[in-house]
């Protein structure tokens, strides 16, 4: 029996969307993640288990993941300067970088209220990089300007430290570019064609004469590591997401 | 912040962020103050004072001690609040109220009540005893879709049930057993 490889077995977006977030995380970094975020903790515990061995991880749900009086020790980190990287995601995400987590329409009359931004303005500017992950790229999402702005990709608060640095889709990878402080497209998943990018974002991005590459974040050895000892702690840490992504 | 400021009675706290955030123009609570050492200016937050806060507790004793859940904010709230109301799923005895993994000491002096009700979470998670009963969510959130399917809900679950013990039968919620 030859061991399985990824190209005789089916990677699900999920995994690729883990295998790319994964490899924007460095060693020695301090990595936390927030309520509702499976694929960013997927991520953090594969980049620790393959090529970053040295990073903290602060996986909120995770029984190894102690906290000695409450979650707003986690925002207490982030304003200490102690988190190197979190994870942001929204209902609307626009070309300069803006999230929207708090509703859709006009704020006195919106056609979808959220429950909110939560710490997000605040973590936005406090952690090194701020990297957006969503489980969907469509133009309700990626939109010219939000609604409403929760948390900025980079402005002049005196207590910035940060900002955004990329953004991880079930489609492609985007970077944002600090200098013309708006997103630009960066990498293309496997499978996935420049047009459908093109076709299902509401904004320019900057491709220009750029040649956009297609990297696959995944290689044999950390998709088994993936499915191995990540999926064992992911089945503690996100039981639903890990039965929806690797079966019950 | 608002919370810490609660607990310690501030008038405002300085919070980091929101600056440019559209909450500026719509939180009409959310106002800025220049810092007198820096000259940088802040975004300044009213204290969070709630008049009562409820928590739910893993244990707790008569004279008022618990622990509870350390993911959550529940000892600054209880710290914060004018009174504070402790639902518990098992009474013990004042010495045994200790702190298990991920799980904070609240003292007495913040409580005001305890009330003994074993599996008194559901349908949401007592983390460490019980999980949050989905399917019971995923009811509630259908049957919240409009006022029919509400008032069949509450009928059902809320007033229908003579107590809590009818009501975690009706839920068919067998609850979580200390480990």
């Amino acid at each position: 029996m030859t061991k399985p490889t990824i190209s005789d077995q089916t990677v699900h977006p999920p995994e690729v969307m883990i295998g790319a977030i994964s490899r924007l995380l460095r060693d020695g970094e301090w990595v936390a993640t927030g309520t509702l975020s499976p694929i960013p903790a997927a991520a953090a515990l594969l980049a620790k288990m393959t090529h970053a061995p040295r990073m903290t991880t602060l996986i909120y749900g995770d029984p190894d993941f102690r906290l000695s009086e409450g979650f707003h020790e986690l925002f207490a980190l982030a304003q200490q300067g102690k988190i190197d990287v979190f994870f942001l995601s929204g209902v609307q995400i626009d070309k300069g970088g803006s999230i929207n987590l708090s509703m859709l329409g006009d704020y006195d009359r919106p056609t979808v209220r959220l429950p909110g931004g939560a710490g997000s303005s605040m973590l936005s500017a406090l952690v090194r990089r701020v990297i957006i992950f969503t489980t969907s790229h469509n133009r309700r999402l990626f939109v010219p300007k939000v609604d409403f702005v929760n948390a900025t990709a980079a402005d002049d608060a005196p207590w910035r430290r940060g900002g955004l640095s990329h953004v991880v889709t079930p489609l492609c990878v985007m970077a944002f570019d600090g200098t013309k402080k708006e997103i630009i497209l960066e990498s293309l998943f496997p499978g996935v064609s420049l047009e459908e990018v093109i076709r299902n974002t509401g904004f320019d991005l900057c491709i220009g004469e750029r040649t956009i590459p297609t990297v696959n974040p995944l290689t044999d050895e950390s998709l088994a590591i993936l499915r191995g000892p990540v999926q064992e702690r992911m089945r503690l840490i996100y039981p639903q997401f890990a039965a929806s992504v690797w079966g019950s | 912040m608002g919370l810490q400021a609660g607990v310690h009675n501030l008038p405002f706290i300085p919070v980091l962020g929101f600056m440019h955030s559209d909450l500026m123009k719509v939180r009409r609570d959310l106002k800025t103050v220049r810092d007198p050492y820096s000259g940088n200016e802040y975004v300044v937050v009213l204290p969070i004072i709630p008049d009562v806060a409820i928590i739910h507790a893993a244990r707790g004793s008569r004279s008022g001690e618990i622990t509870t859940d350390a993911t959550r904010n529940d000892r600054l709230l209880a710290m914060a609040a004018r009174k504070t109301i402790a639902v518990v799923e098992e009474l013990v005895e004042p010495e045994a109220v200790l702190p298990r993994r991920q799980e904070v000491f609240v003292a007495s002096v913040h409580i005001d009540a305890v009330v003994l009700a074993p599996n008194g979470a559901h349908p949401t998670a007592c983390p460490g005893i019980y999980e949050t009963d989905a399917a019971h969510i995923r009811e509630y959130v259908a049957a919240s879709k409009d006022e029919q399917g509400f008032a069949a809900y509450m009928e059902k679950y809320i007033f229908g049930p003579a107590d809590h013990d009818r009501y975690l039968e009706v839920a068919n919620f067998r609850g979580g057993k200390q480990s």
